[in-house]
């Protein structure tokens, strides 16, 4: 559901898109919730996409932070699909900036922590606060290496965008590719199913 | 690149308005105050408006942050290129003069991030 793609270490040719295309396969694993039934377990086939383009911009005192709700909520950003057959794949990157961004899903839970109870993203504290945060030289704009999936009635994702101290104020521009997928379900062949992209629930990556 | 030339008929000159998803970086600032009648203190303002908070549930609009002043004698020019590199505008990109002077010129050019 959270994907940070790494910086590759050779290239091929012909290149490998990062979005998403018409006759890729997906699978969304057993551990979805019986809420989300229509994703739960199943396979599906990508039969359409449509790209959008979106940027949402911030102007930010140092030390301060702003909390973007990407769901449908009402004071959310409205970047979830409205449909159970579409699936949002969602790349953003951040345009270079003094800044942090934390991840929670849903609303205080964070996405990015260690095991060790006390090892959680922790703005007031000078060695936390750059536990588990993304800057925008991880995942830069015009090339995105963070990507989230989002389907209908999918728990709010919360993006905490921060600045951090040495600047009076900052603007951060984060950069959004929405990759609006069709999906139409599937039985998979063995072949297909080595071929699908797992798309996990949030609660795995917390074992 | 875009750039414009005003002269300083007022005491704040609007140059560039809030492009919203980008910062305004000056490239280029050139005072020409050969005709001017007296020492021109030039101050190259960025006025924003800063978003609702954690912190700031109520941002002042029109928040204006003085980015870098320079003083250029009557009957002088000075122009300013590398020395911008690190200048970045986050709102309107706007020049201050201390003293109103329609002979002063200011050219201020820019690339957006």
């Amino acid at each position: 559901m959270i994907q940070l793609l790494p910086m590759p270490e050779a290239t091929v040719t012909p290149g490998v898109p990062k979005y998403l295309q018409e006759g890729n396969f997906v699978t969304f694993t057993d551990r979805w919730p019986d809420t989300l039934s229509w994703v739960k377990g199943k396979s599906f086939v990508i039969e359409k996409t449509n790209q959008v383009p979106y940027d949402l911009h911030y102007i930010i005192p140092t030390n301060d932070f702003k909390d973007v709700d990407l769901s449908n909520s009402s004071d959310g950003e409205k970047m979830y699909p409205t449909n159970t057959k579409t699936l949002y794949q969602v790349g953003v990157g951040f345009k270079p900036a003094d800044m942090l961004c934390d991840l929670f899903i849903p609303a205080g839970e964070y996405c990015q922590r260690l095991e060790y109870a006390s090892m959680v993203p922790t703005l007031s504290s000078n060695t936390l606060r750059y536990l588990g945060a993304f800057n925008s030289t991880d995942t830069p704009y015009g090339d995105a290496r963070l990507f989230f999936y989002f389907v209908y009635r999918l728990e709010p994702l919360i993006m905490r965008l921060y600045v951090d101290y040495g600047i009076d104020y900052e603007k951060i521009v984060a950069g959004f590719l929405v990759n609006q997928c069709y999906m139409r379900q599937v039985l998979l062949t063995p072949e297909q199913a080595a071929q699908s992209d797992v798309i996990r629930y949030y609660t795995e990556l917390r074992w | 690149m875009p750039s414009i030339a005003k002269a300083m008929e007022s005491t704040t000159v609007i140059f560039a308005t809030e492009k919203q998803n980008a910062k305004i970086i000056p490239s280029v600032l050139v005072v020409d105050n050969y005709n001017g009648s007296q020492p021109a203190v030039i101050t190259l303002q960025d006025c924003f408006t800063p978003s609702v908070t954690n912190g700031v549930s109520s941002p002042t609009s029109g928040t204006v942050v003085s980015r870098m002043i320079t003083t250029v004698d009557n009957g002088g020019l000075e122009i300013l290129g590398p020395t911008l590199e690190d200048v970045e505008i986050l709102g309107q990109a706007r020049v201050l003069i201390e003293t109103m002077d329609s002979s002063c010129f200011v050219t201020l050019g820019w690339d957006f991030e």
